[in-house]
Formats: structure tokens, C-alpha cells, sequence
């Protein structure tokens, strides 16, 4: 079935060029979402592990949170997409390589992601640089094109010092000449200390720099709010996690070995650096596809932290993977349909939105309140463990700090969101955006809507399955 | 004979430091690739033959052959002599990657230790690394962070064969198929970039600020 997941992109891109049908493009991106999450939920559901015919990917306890929520944000992004493209007005051809790659970029994640080599998924995370690198640039204006070519060459020097940290590692585990995670794992114990801590520090600023972590996050901001708004909801809900599992995973190698302390201090650091970058940067912030770019490095600090915390923050850490993947993907689509009515990414020409169009006014508030923890949002439960362990560990001061960085985002973030959803729009732009407002149709509202009722259900039930 | 290759080596990370004319850095990776073919060559006994043809593949073909010619097409058709304006004086360049050259090769002392590894293969990789870093930051050029760029790929390749063991040749090939992807896509953000903002000054890169914009 792995295989299924992992050949069925690559025949359907093919095609794409085959039959160059914009509807078959459409059929060809949607088809392949809603056999993905079939095809996790079969897997998550009905296997502990299930490893493919080629022994290079499986599904194990680590990675199908991380494979369910690529699925899930896909298919709304999928969904999002259909009513997106519908009135673009680029030619036929850019938009056929536009669906082409997007296969191709879900491909190289769901490859990430299930991985059980290090060599084969820093393969794979390469290849998301590679195929994002056309989206973001899609649009085709000077600032698209120097957010791709920052994106592509920061993130290209990133992985290629990850893959200098894949070598030290090599060279810590001496007689055991394999990459795969297991082995690793399994035979950590006697390998050098020395290098592997190394090879750490390598994987983690590497791996970090696709993840999003300062002082490494730089393309991310440009990155982001260039994109197209379906490929911004899928670098931030699914890309980032996709290199956070490699890093967990070389942590978990750290861990059996007994030398993960070191480990978790980087990401301690690396964390409450990304706080303070967002922190810092999000009140003087004037264009709000940033503002989710710079959340993004926000949640990424938390996972950091969060998992520096040691095991019994794990959860707290998954539950915030989930909450934060769903809310940010929301929150990114409906910035979508904010661009679509205003036609710019200023914050300063953007208001009264619930006057214009009220669902789009809603859903832009509610997103807001998920991943500003708000309470019943997943993002509530998971911060606040995070906050119970820091306690329980007696790290009163980094829990004060976390709370204050947090408390001065919010602050940035809810400046923005309630001066562009409440007022009145400028007389002179009114007329234009009512205009604008019979672009959007009934799936550029639907996905948001499921992604934010999942978000405010997982704070008040969990389901079995996601209770490691 | 390996040994004098790898110090050979070191010493192109010199005149990468010490030289803005492009052309010059062009050839330069040119002669890299065939240092590391040759290094690769001095080391076939230890491989297998298959692994030995890729090698050939990587060294040859694509370091030495196929990115400096696709390389040498961008300068031509953009009719680039020099990197104008580094961040740093040459000379001030050429100091710090001689010093981290020096390191490099002095730090053999400590890493004869590990029987695993290569002292000399593994200094002068680590310090091309370093050097390669610095260079991509200094340099203002955008086809210069490029040659940077390349030219600690192949610092990365000579650490890769400073171990006593291979890599699994699945991870080799797509490691050397991003590789080439990725300097045919970087070269592809060269013309862009160029028709667009008419410079290649890395420095004119600096539009997107939190100031906001459309």
C-alpha cells in the first residue's frame, strides 16, 4: 500500500503531460488526496507497523501522526486548490506544471515521512526544496522570484551541512555501516559519543533550516507569503514536520544511547530563539501572510521546546504538531481568500472584512483563535501541558519566559487580525472588492471550516488512537 | 600520491579566496573534479567496481564536465568577468582560508585517534567546508555563492571518502541527482534574477522586508 502511496504521483504526473486536460490536472491532484488519506487511515488503523516492498519505507508508532496530518491537510488543500485555480489567469501550461509539481512536492514528503533511512529521507527532504522552489516562485514577480531563489539556496546549504552531519554519524557508529533509523537505534550504545553529538549538531541546524528554526529560518517569512496560498498552507502545515520527524528520529537515536541531554539543549536553544525572533519581528509586521510565516517559526520553537522537555512533553509535542498543522493551514487559506478580495497583502489596505464577506471575516478570527491556544483549541491543551512539565521539572524561569514570548506574540498577532476584520473597507476600494468576492466559492470555505472543528474538538476529546 | 592530491586540493580553496575573476573559479572546479576522480582512483582497491564506475560518473561527468560547462554558459550569456564587490578585500579572504586551511591540516594530530578515519582527507574537507561557508558569505556575486556553493559539495564528497566505509550507493546516486538539480535550478534563478532586477548582486536581494509589500 506504501508503494501504492509513493508510484500513484509520479504515473499521475506523467499523465498530467499526457493529457494536458486542466480538468484532468484538477482530477489528477484530487484523486491522489483522497487516496492518501485512505490509504493512511488503512495503514494508521488496521497496522502497528507495516513496512513496503522495498524495505526503505514503513509506517511505525513515530511517524503516523505525521502521515495522517500530511494526508488531512493535503486533502483540503486539494479542495482549496480546485475553487483557487479556478480563476487564475496564467496560461494553461503554467498551471499544468503548477498541479505536476504539487504532486511531486506531496510525493517527496510522504517519502520523508515514511523513511526508515536517514540517507534516503535527506534524499527525499532535498527533493521538497527542489519542487517547492517553481511554486513559490509561481507568480512570476521580482519579489516571488528572490523569495525562491532565498529559499532554495538557504535551504540547499541547510541540507547539504545535514548531510555532512549524516557522514559524522557514519563515522560514530564504527563497525555498523547502515543508515537505517532502527539499526541505529538499536546498536547506539557503542557508538562514538564524541561524533555522534556532533552529528547532531549538524543534522539539527541542517534539518532545522527546513524546519523552520532560528537563527536558520530565514527564507521562511519570504518563502511563505509569496507563495500561492495552497502551497503556503502545505509548506507550513506539512514541510515543517517532515524535517522536525528526521530530527526527532536522530534525537531518538541520541536517546538510546544515553547522550540526548546535549541533544535537547540545541533544541532548547534553537526554541526560545525562534520565540524571541517571532516575538521581536511580529509587532512591527505589515504584511499578514508574514505574520503566518513568522507563526510558523513560533511553532516550531514550541515543538523545539517541547521536545527538549524529554519524553514526558512527547505528547504535548504531537498534540501540537496536529493542532498547529490543522489551525496554520486554515490560517493560510483564508489568507487566501483575504488576497483574492483585497488583491494585496498589506495589512494597512485590508479592513472591515466581516463587512465584505462574512464567513471569510469568521474564519480569519477563529483561525486566530486556534493558534492562539485558545480554549478549546488543541494548541490550548498542548501549550499547557508544555507549561505542566516545565513546572513539574522546576524550570520556573524558562516558564516564565514562555509565557511572556507568547503572551507579546499574541499581542502582535491579534493587532493585526482585528484591525483587518473589523472597521470600514476604504470607499474607494469597496466597489472592487464586491467584486472580487464572486471568486471565492463554496471550497475556498469548507476545508477551513472542517481543519478548525477538528482543531477545537481535539481540545476537548481525543480520539484512542492519537493517545501515545 | 593521496595525500599530495588532498593537499593540492586544500590549496584550490586558496585561490578560490584569493580570486574574483569567475572564469578562474570555473576552472578551478574543473580541476577539483579531477582531483577527486584522482583520489577516487587511488582508493580502488578498497571499492567496489560498481561503486567505482559511479565515482568515475560523479567526479568526471558531472563535477568536472557538466556544472563548470553549465556554469561557463551563464557568464557567457551574461558576459560576467569578476565578482565586483566582495563583502571582504581578497586579501583579507585569502588570510582566513589559510588559517582554516592550517587548522585543518594540523587538527590530523587529533583525529589520528580514530582509526576510521582519513587525518588528511578529513582536515582539508572540513577546513574546504569552512572556507566554503565563509566565501558564500562574503562573496556579493550571485554566480560566486553558487561556485561556493558547488565547491563545498565537493569539500562534502572528499569528507564522504575520508571513512573507511561506503556510503549505500541508493543514498550516493540521489545525493548526486539533487546536487545536479539543484545547480540547474540555481543556475535557472540566475537568468531570472538577472532579467529582472538587472544585477547579480546578492545585496539587491533585499526587497522583502517585514515593511510590508503587495
Amino acid at each position: 500500500m506504501i508503494d501504492i502511496l509513493l508510484i500513484y504521483p509520479l504515473v499521475a504526473g506523467l499523465l498530467i503531460f499526457i493529457i494536458k486536460k486542466r480538468a484532468f490536472d484538477v482530477f489528477a491532484v484530487n484523486s491522489y488526496a483522497l487516496l492518501h488519506i485512505v490509504i493512511s487511515c488503512i495503514l494508521v488503523f488496521t497496522h502497528d507497523t507495516y513496512l513496503s516492498s522495498v524495505r526503505y519505507f514503513a509506517i511505525d508508532n513515530t511517524n503516523k501522526i505525521f502521515l495522517l496530518v500530511l494526508s488531512v491537510v493535503f486533502l483540503m488543500a486539494a479542495v482549496y486548490n480546485t475553487g483557487y485555480i479556478k480563476h487564475m489567469k496564467h496560461e494553461e501550461k503554467r498551471i499544468r506544471f503548477y498541479m505536476f509539481l504539487m504532486l511531486i512536492f506531496i510525493f517527496a514528503m510522504t517519502g520523508t515521512t515514511l523513511s526508515t533511512n536517514l540517507g534516503l529521507a535527506w534524499v527525499f527532504v532535498e527533493a521538497t526544496t527542489l519542487t517547492t522552489a517553481y511554486l513559490i516562485y509561481f507568480n512570476r514577480t521580482r519579489n516571488s522570484i528572490e523569495a525562491a531563489w532565498k529559499y532554495v539556496f538557504i535551504c540547499s546549504v541547510g541540507i547539504a551541512l545535514a548531510f555532512v552531519g549524516i557522514i559524522l554519524l557514519n563515522i560514530s557508529t564504527d563497525r555498523v555501516n547502515s543508515l537505517n533509523y532502527a539499526i541505529l537505534a538499536c546498536n547506539s550504545f557503542q557508538f562514538d559519543p564524541f561524533w555522534m553529538k556532533a552529528a547532531f549538531v549538524f543534522i539539527v541546524f541542517g534539518f532545522g533550516t527546513k524546519m523552520g528554526l532560528a537563527p536558520v529560518h530565514f527564507w521562511l517569512p519570504d518563502a511563505h507569503s509569496e507563495s500561492p496560498s495552497p502551497i503556503s498552507a502545505l509548506l507550513s502545515a506539512t514541510l515543517l514536520n517532515s524535517a522536525f520527524l528526521v530530527i526527532l528520529r536522530v534525537l531518538r537515536i541520541l536517546e538510546t544511547s544515553g547522550h540526548d541531554s546535549y541533544g535537547r539543549l540545541i533544541l532548547l536553544v534553537m526554541g526560545f530563539s525562534s520565540l524571541l525572533v517571532t516575538a521581536v519581528y511580529v509587532n512591527k509586521i505589515k504584511n499578514y501572510k508574514r505574520m503566518l510565516a513568522y507563526s510558523s517559526v513560533e511553532n516550531m520553537g514550541i515543538l523545539a521546546i517541547g521536545t527538549a522537555l524529554g519524553p514526558a512533553a512527547m505528547y504535548a509535542v504531537m498534540l501540537h504538531v496536529i493542532g498547529h498543522s490543522f489551525a496554520k493551514a486554515s490560517f493560510f487559506l483564508t489568507s487566501g481568500n483575504i488576497l483574492e478580495l483585497y488583491d494585496s497583502r498589506r495589512v494597512s489596505r485590508v479592513s472591515g472584512l466581516n463587512s465584505i464577506d462574512r464567513k471569510t471575516g469568521w474564519l480569519w478570527i477563529f483561525s486566530y483563535l486556534a493558534i492562539c491556544a485558545f480554549p478549546t483549541s488543541s494548541l490550548f491543551i498542548s501549550e499547557y501541558l508544555i507549561i505542566k512539565v516545565m513546572f513539574a521539572q522546576h524550570h520556573y524561569f524558562m516558564c516564565a519566559l514562555f509565557v511572556i514570548l507568547l503572551t507579546v506574540i499574541l499581542h502582535g498577532f491579534a493587532r493585526v487580525v482585528f484591525s483587518m476584520t473589523f472597521g470600514k473597507v476604504a470607499e474607494d476600494k469597496e466597489e472592487q472588492v464586491r467584486e472580487n468576492r464572486k471568486k471565492l466559492s463554496w471550497c475556498m470555505y469548507v476545508p477551513q471550516i472542517i481543519l478548525l472543528t477538528m482543531v477545537f474538538t481535539l481540545g476537548v476529546y481525543v480520539p484512542p488512537f492519537l493517545r501515545f | 600520491m593521496e595525500n599530495g592530491l588532498i593537499v593540492i586540493f586544500g590549496f584550490t580553496m586558496l585561490y578560490f579566496a584569493a580570486t574574483g575573476r569567475l572564469a578562474a573559479h570555473i576552472r578551478l572546479l574543473v580541476w577539483q573534479g579531477l582531483l577527486l576522480f584522482l583520489i577516487c582512483c587511488t582508493e580502488i582497491h578498497k571499492l567496489h567496481p560498481g561503486s567505482f564506475i559511479f565515482l568515475t560518473l560523479e567526479t568526471l561527468g558531472v563535477k568536472a564536465i557538466l556544472i563548470p560547462w553549465f556554469l561557463t554558459r551563464i557568464l557567457k550569456k551574461h558576459s560576467m568577468l569578476r565578482d565586483e564587490a566582495p563583502g571582504k578585500p581578497h586579501f583579507f579572504s585569502l588570510l582566513i582560508a589559510s588559517l582554516v586551511l592550517l587548522a585543518g591540516i594540523l587538527s590530523q594530530n587529533w583525529i589520528q585517534s580514530y582509526p576510521i578515519i582519513s587525518p588528511i582527507h578529513f582536515g582539508v574537507s572540513v577546513s574546504s567546508i569552512i572556507i566554503c561557508l565563509w566565501l558564500i558569505t562574503v562573496k556579493h556575486n550571485i554566480v560566486s555563492s553558487i561556485i561556493g556553493f558547488i565547491a563545498m559539495e565537493n569539500g562534502i564528497f572528499l569528507l564522504s571518502l575520508s571513512i573507511a566505509k561506503e556510503m549505500p550507493l541508493l543514498v550516493n546516486a540521489g545525493v548526486l541527482f539533487e546536487v545536479f538539480l539543484d545547480i540547474f535550478i540555481l543556475g535557472m534563478f540566475v537568468n531570472l534574477i538577472e532579467k529582472e532586477f538587472k544585477n547579480l548582486d546578492v545585496s539587491k536581494l533585499s526587497e522583502l522586508k517585514d515593511s510590508g509589500n503587495d
